[in-house]
């Protein structure tokens, strides 16, 4: 595999420093390289378009409001804004009630690839990366991590859904995290 | 979980007219998002010139009535002699009441219906003593408002014989030199 290309400390400072100087050109830059993936999080946790485009509002929002908030010394740009439309997925998700859920299966879906001409999204390379690193777990660990990070669900939840013991389910969830952490190390944010 | 999961999930195009949308979103929320502080700030500058005047009035008010306390204090003295002298200035009739606290030796002099001075010029109260005439108050007056004065009896003049008032230009004089309005023995 080859490895995504990084975007520069330097281009990132300055991407930065734009947002928190309110520069709207930045946002839109922003918007730009991260709504495809913003909003395929919210689809891939909603399943439902209209939902998926509010949560994508939302989190363009919250990363305008709080731009001041992040903190590059502990990590890239891209995974806080994946990280504010998960959690903001999944503050719609529990609004509406799981049972309500329009997709079946997390898993069957991370099998579909989308309407997009793949070469002409920025960040499609890590998007390879993280679906390689995941294929490159054993399939009981994939599961739990899917679980838990496109649905949500706890420990316990996890345990009754995959009908596993609770202990064994944290094992997974922990041995999952370290090889996902060793084979993601090297990213540093999207390639444009 | 990893930071990057997130990018496990099939991109998605936004719709074309949603950047638009949710970009103008943004900055209405973040031009509301100033507009609070800026109407904040506003309210507090507001509230601090209101509190201004307030203070001046409250300032005011508390000064009429430590005056207003004065003069009932003075009115209420048993030794309190009452004077009424009327005057006519430039023809028109009016009123002086003198309240003479021989305790306290301090007086009151309430005016009414004065005519208002000449520019340049002011009415001047003088104490008749033993000694003299002693300047009393300066009373320049440029409406005919009712006016309302109190001052202490001059010391080491003597005896406090009567009052007297006269026209002076409008800085004052040591002794009366212009046309006299009225002059009382007490």
């Amino acid at each position: 595999m080859s490895r995504p290309e990084r975007l520069t400390e330097e281009e990132q400072r300055s991407l930065l420093a734009r947002l928190r100087a309110r520069e709207e050109a930045a946002l839109a830059e922003l918007y730009d390289r991260l709504s495809p993936w913003v909003l395929g999080v919210a689809h891939r946790i909603l399943g439902d378009a209209d939902e998926a485009d509010e949560v994508l509002s939302d989190v363009f929002v919250q990363v305008w409001r709080r731009i001041d908030q992040h903190d590059a010394s502990r990590g890239p740009l891209t995974p806080w804004v994946l990280s504010i439309a998960r959690n903001r997925s999944l503050d719609v998700l529990r609004r509406r009630g799981r049972w309500r859920r329009k997709v079946a299966l997390v898993e069957a879906e991370a099998k579909v690839e989308g309407d997009l001409d793949e070469a002409s999204v920025p960040g499609w390379p890590v998007h390879q990366a993280v679906h390689q690193a995941l294929a490159g777990l054993p399939e009981e660990q994939r599961r739990v991590v899917l679980l838990a990070y496109f649905e949500g669900l706890s420990h316990s939840e996890i345990a009754q859904r995959t009908g596993d013991p609770l202990g064994t389910v944290k094992t997974r969830l922990r041995l999952a995290q370290q090889k996902l952490e060793e084979s993601l190390r090297y990213l540093k944010d999207w390639t444009a | 979980m990893s930071d990057w999961l997130g990018m496990a999930a099939t991109p998605r195009r936004p719709r074309p007219e949603l950047k638009a949308r949710v970009l103008a979103r943004v900055y209405a929320a973040s031009r509301r998002s100033l507009a609070w502080p800026l109407a904040a700030a506003a309210l507090l500058l507001l509230g601090l010139a209101g509190g201004g005047v307030l203070w001046r009035r409250v300032t005011q008010l508390q000064s009429d009535l430590a005056a207003t306390r004065d003069t009932l204090g003075l009115l209420r003295q048993p030794g309190t002699r009452v004077v009424a002298i009327r005057v006519v200035t430039q023809g028109r009739p009016g009123e002086l009441t003198i309240f003479a606290d021989s305790v306290s030796h301090r007086w009151l002099v309430t005016c009414h219906n004065l005519t208002p001075n000449a520019p340049g010029e002011a009415y001047q109260l003088w104490f008749v003593t033993e000694r003299g005439m002693r300047t009393a108050a300066l009373m320049p007056m440029d409406q005919p408002n009712p006016m309302v004065l109190a001052f202490d009896m001059p010391q080491g003049a003597g005896k406090v014989m009567g009052m007297a008032m006269s026209v002076e230009p409008r800085e004052g004089s040591i002794e009366p030199k212009g046309p006299m309005v009225f002059h009382v023995d007490l």
